[in-house]
């Protein structure tokens, strides 16, 4: 566990800051009181309540089980469009990271050097104050641009933004560069939509590239793939290593990573030299039907076939057969396309192949390219307009990758430029709820950025890495204990609201940025009371109480009018061929990039997805750590046996940035020149009594490469050596 | 859910993904505790050379056999067959002999050897979540399967629902419904694309292994005693034991109050 200075010692060194009762107004509402208000509980503090899971980004609707004040089970919530009455084990799971023994309950303030892990308790006031007056003083020196702002995709990241937009700082990192930069911006620039949602019902052909749906659940998304292929609909999937989604497809392709570009430039070259597209559609929607045929001449089956190793038959079947499903055809977007430094492109050949099919705005398409406004409908607190920012941003977005949307960003080049003070320093980060420690390539010039730091502050639940390498760690109530701004989905706004009051003195995320907002002079931009009164403020166009939507768990929205296809990109249409590429000096069409390759002895190294686990965050649950397989490095068995390896050996891997030890799993579910570690282990936190000590870490061994085009992390372009340790 | 007239599973191997949702609702619905589970979702590991493989999976869980070996051979009378289908076990009753994880073929009761002997509730299996079937809820395995690899209902139904779905495809499962005649039948039935003895599954005769053995049982020492003689030193026995057990308990309870003098 953390070691702390209790309170006592503290005091005794003569710094003590203003006690618990100096509290800001905004107390953390009383969650049994408030849902004994609205019914859900009875006198003696059981029943049900309405929430939402926050154990990944799919958001399912929970029901939570509360016996005597405390969280005893989650079900899925079946009328939730996310879950349909299920959660995956991490969903499950869900109520150990609330009971986690290693749960951060006291801000903490840093005793010793960072990374020691000496911490001291400190009131809020006291932590608050300590993070205000650094964040000012690194402002009024350097000005709000040197204070760098980073968060993970969660429900209170509008405040957080409003908290970095109010401050004036252009710099903020998102894990979005390591996750889906490559799959957004090639859909905004084709489709002028960020991601296409996709539809099951009808589907017949399913061409998914990386997408291990089987175990990087989304609930429902799962849950409707399984009963496609049950039903009888086709899955060809392509990935180097034999997953669990492998295991369910009807065809598996174990293709050479970084080529699946070619496998589907040639699909296309099939598709569209046989006159194989729904040409009506084409005609009407798509810019680029008259050059494609020419454009795409040069990437024909055989030609792929010397790139990917997949016989070019094959791959003029498998065009054959998904363009025969027409627009019952879908080629999936992916998720985590942070994988090559060309996988933009795949991007763009996977967004050209749907259009082909015709299956976007198709009635009974399978992907549905409508543009839906996040949180149009819902009330807002008021606030005076964000102070203009004319500092670059460290990330290089506009002026180094002209192309990658402002709210994406390049988060492992920010960390770069913390690292070469260029174009100018920066002095400061606050972070919530993210972990860049284990999230970023190449770990050690993440520390290494650390350490330019002057100041660092987390916000998190437990002590993850990067907060165990933080100067003020503040604790953040658990997503059952805390109240979070209204999720809408599908026509109904869902609440976050607490099942469980709120341990020791963790609050929510819409407290701490008001309360840091407000010492920070910006308290014009944090116009509400508290947790409630923002979500009333939310709820007030819809006329609808806090109440009823408490105890419902959602709130009826508004339909929205449904007007004619558009598509939201400079000519109105799909560009196959985009003008806009062409003018920032890319190809306008999708084309080949050869990636890099291993030399002689090295392999490529593979990263990817447990179903028990959640990138680097979920680790330390013990229930998870109780159902999940022991991390190892998985090598094909033939090989292993070829340089003495065997089964459970220590090894040693080494890329150009990191070594670390695992065992080894030897298997022929892997291709000859591939080897994958299970990602996330490896923790470096000694507060993680759990994770600690429990596998390597993968972001150790990434080096950093950029697509330049969509800003994405290529985390497959990393080569290593194994040999016995 | 109320016209339920026999509780049962049906699972689909083909469907299961081994994410393991319904081992971790299993234990959190029935906490318990961090080093059990009462359901064993085992990915049998890749079979095949690269590229040409195959995945199998299967959870393993009570089986709710129509004539329990488990409770044939519990001397004790810890085990019930109900007449809606669950097995279920008394732990106040078991004087933790683990003759039933001998007698069961499938191996599900497991024995708590953290526990010894002393501590009461030796034995651990599923309940079937009469919490919650009773509460018109489905099992809390069931209820969270993603991919609905498990399904819960009526046995009759679940049966009829097993078949229709081999009709409908043929060629991707095993044309046998395992459970719905094995050991005389259970209610947790399975559907399978490879062999039921790779999924780790006993071949067992449609004729129940405890009806065999007590017609053997009626022919042996006992019978020719009588059963009241071997109930009365049985009875004694555990009479000796429930006061040595509760004489320790009693002692623990004491020796706090000791201390804290």
């Amino acid at each position: 566990m953390t070691q702390t200075i209790s309170r006592r010692d503290f005091l005794k060194l003569g710094a003590a800051g203003a006690g618990a009762l100096a509290l800001g107004s905004m107390l953390p509402p009383r969650a049994a009181q408030a849902a004994r208000a609205s019914g859900q509980l009875d006198a003696g503090g059981n029943g049900y309540v309405h929430s939402t899971c926050e154990m990944c980004v799919w958001r399912c609707g929970l029901i939570a089980k509360v016996v005597d004040g405390r969280v005893v089970k989650l079900d899925g919530n079946p009328e939730h469009p996310h879950s349909r009455g299920k959660l995956c084990p991490r969903g499950q799971s869900g109520l150990m990271n609330t009971y986690d023994p290693d749960r951060v309950l006291t801000p903490l303030v840093r005793m010793g050097k960072r990374g020691e892990g000496l911490f001291r308790k400190a009131s809020w006031d006291e932590a608050l104050d300590i993070v205000a007056s650094n964040m000012l003083k690194i402002k009024e020196k350097y000005g709000p641009e040197a204070m760098v702002f980073s968060s993970t995709h969660n429900l209170s990241q509008v405040q957080f933004e409003n908290l970095l937009y109010a401050f004036g700082s252009p710099n903020y990192g998102t894990q979005r560069s390591l996750c889906f930069n490559a799959m957004i911006t090639a859909f905004l620039l084709t489709y002028g939509i960020e991601e296409p949602s996709r539809k099951y019902d009808d589907v017949e052909f399913i061409l998914m590239v990386g997408r291990n749906m089987m175990e990087a659940i989304s609930t429902s998304e799962t849950g409707e793939l399984a009963h496609a292929i049950d039903r009888g609909a086709k899955l060809v999937y392509l990935d180097p290593r034999y997953t669990k989604t492998a295991s369910k497809a009807t065809e598996w392709i174990p293709i050479r990573p970084g080529t699946d570009s070619a496998f589907l430039l040639a699909m296309i070259n099939v598709i569209v030299s046989n006159e194989l597209a729904d040409c009506d559609f084409v005609k009407q929607y798509v810019i680029g039907c008259d050059g494609i045929q020419a454009e795409m001449r040069k990437y024909t089956p055989a030609w792929a076939e010397k790139i990917t190793g997949v016989p070019a038959a094959t791959i003029e079947r498998i065009a054959r057969e998904y363009a025969a499903a027409k627009h019952n055809a879908l080629a999936h977007p992916g998720w985590r396309t942070s994988n090559f430094v060309n996988s933009f492109q795949t991007e763009r050949a996977i967004a050209t192949l749907n259009a082909l099919s015709g299956n976007v705005l198709t009635p009974g398409g399978c992907l549905s390219a409508e543009v839906a406004a996040e949180g149009a409908g819902l009330g807002m607190p008021k606030q005076p307009p964000y102070p203009r920012v004319s500092a670059l941003r460290l990330d290089g977005v506009s002026w180094k990758y002209p192309l990658v949307p402002l709210k994406l960003g390049v988060f492992q080049e920010l960390r770069d430029a913390i690292i070469t003070g260029e174009p100018y320093q920066a002095h400061g980060w606050f972070i919530s709820r993210q972990n860049p420690i284990q999230s970023l390539p190449d770990r050690n010039k993440t520390l290494q950025a650390f350490g330019k730091m002057d100041f660092i502050a987390t916000v998190d639940i437990i002590m993850n890495d990067t907060a165990w390498f933080s100067d003020v760690v503040l604790p953040e109530a658990s997503y059952l204990e805390r109240y979070d701004p209204l999720l809408p989905v599908d026509g109904k706004a869902y609440i976050r609201q607490p099942v469980v009051e709120p341990q020791g003195e963790a609050r929510s995320a819409l407290w701490i940025y008001k309360q840091l907002g407000e010492r920070l002079g910006l308290g014009d931009y944090f116009q509400y009371e508290d947790e409630e009164d923002y979500i009333r403020q939310q709820l007030k166009p819809l006329r609808v109480s806090l109440e009823e939507v408490k105890e419902k768990g959602y709130a009826e929205m508004p339909e929205e009018p449904k007007g004619e296809i558009t598509f939201n990109t400079p000519s109105g249409k799909i560009e196959v061929y985009s003008e806009t590429l062409k003018k920032a000096g890319f190809s306008p069409w999708p084309t080949w990039e050869e990636p890099p390759a291993p030399k002689e002895g090295e392999f490529y190294l593979l990263t990817g997805k447990v179903a028990q686990q959640t990138q680097f965050g979920t680790q330390n649950n013990q229930l998870l750590h109780k159902y999940s397989d022991e991390p190892r490095l998985w090598m094909n068995a033939k090989v292993a046996a070829q340089n003495g390896l065997q089964d459970g050996d220590w090894v040693e891997v080494v890329s150009e940035v990191g070594k670390v030890y695992i065992p080894l799993l030897a298997t022929e579910a892997i291709r000859p020149d591939c080897v994958y570690l299970t990602p996330g282990y490896g923790h470096l936190s000694k507060g993680l009594t759990t994770a600690h000590g429990v596998g390597a870490s993968d972001s150790a061994l990434h080096v950093t490469y950029t697509d330049p085009i969509s800003g994405g992390q290529a985390l497959s372009q990393t080569f290593v050596t194994v040999k016995k340790a | 859910m109320t016209d339920i007239k026999h509780h049962a599973y049906l699972f689909d191997a083909t469907r299961c993904i081994d994410c393991r949702a319904c081992m971790v609702a299993c234990s959190v619905e029935n906490n318990i505790p961090m080093n059990k589970t009462r359901i064993w979702v085992a990915g049998l590991g890749v079979t095949g050379e690269f590229p040409n493989l195959q995945r199998s999976t299967m959870v393993y869980h009570c089986m709710h056999c129509a004539h329990p070996d488990c409770m044939s051979a519990c001397p004790v009378g810890a085990y019930t067959k109900a007449e809606d289908g669950p097995v279920t076990y008394n732990p106040d009753k078991c004087i933790g002999c683990r003759y039933c994880m001998n007698a069961c073929p499938f191996g599900v009761p497991h024995f708590d050897y953290d526990k010894g002997l002393i501590d009461g509730a030796f034995i651990d299996k599923c309940t079937f979540c009469p919490q919650r079937i009773y509460n018109g809820q489905e099992p809390a395995c069931v209820q969270t399967c993603p991919t609905d690899a498990l399904e819960y209902g009526d046995r009759d139904e679940l049966i009829k629902r097993a078949h229709e779905r081999i009709a409908a495809h043929p060629g991707r499962y095993i044309d046998h419904v395992y459970g719905e005649f094995e050991n005389g039948g259970t209610s947790y039935l399975i559907l399978s694309h490879v062999p039921f003895e790779q999924l780790g599954l006993p071949t067992l005769p449609e004729t129940p292994i405890n009806e065999v053995s007590e017609k053997v049982m009626a022919m042996t020492i006992p019978f020719a005693l009588g059963w009241g003689a071997v109930l009365t030193a049985v009875s004694a026995g555990v009479a000796l034991y429930e006061k040595k057990k509760n004489g320790k308990a009693a002692e623990e309870k004491a020796e706090p109050a000791e201390t804290s003098k």
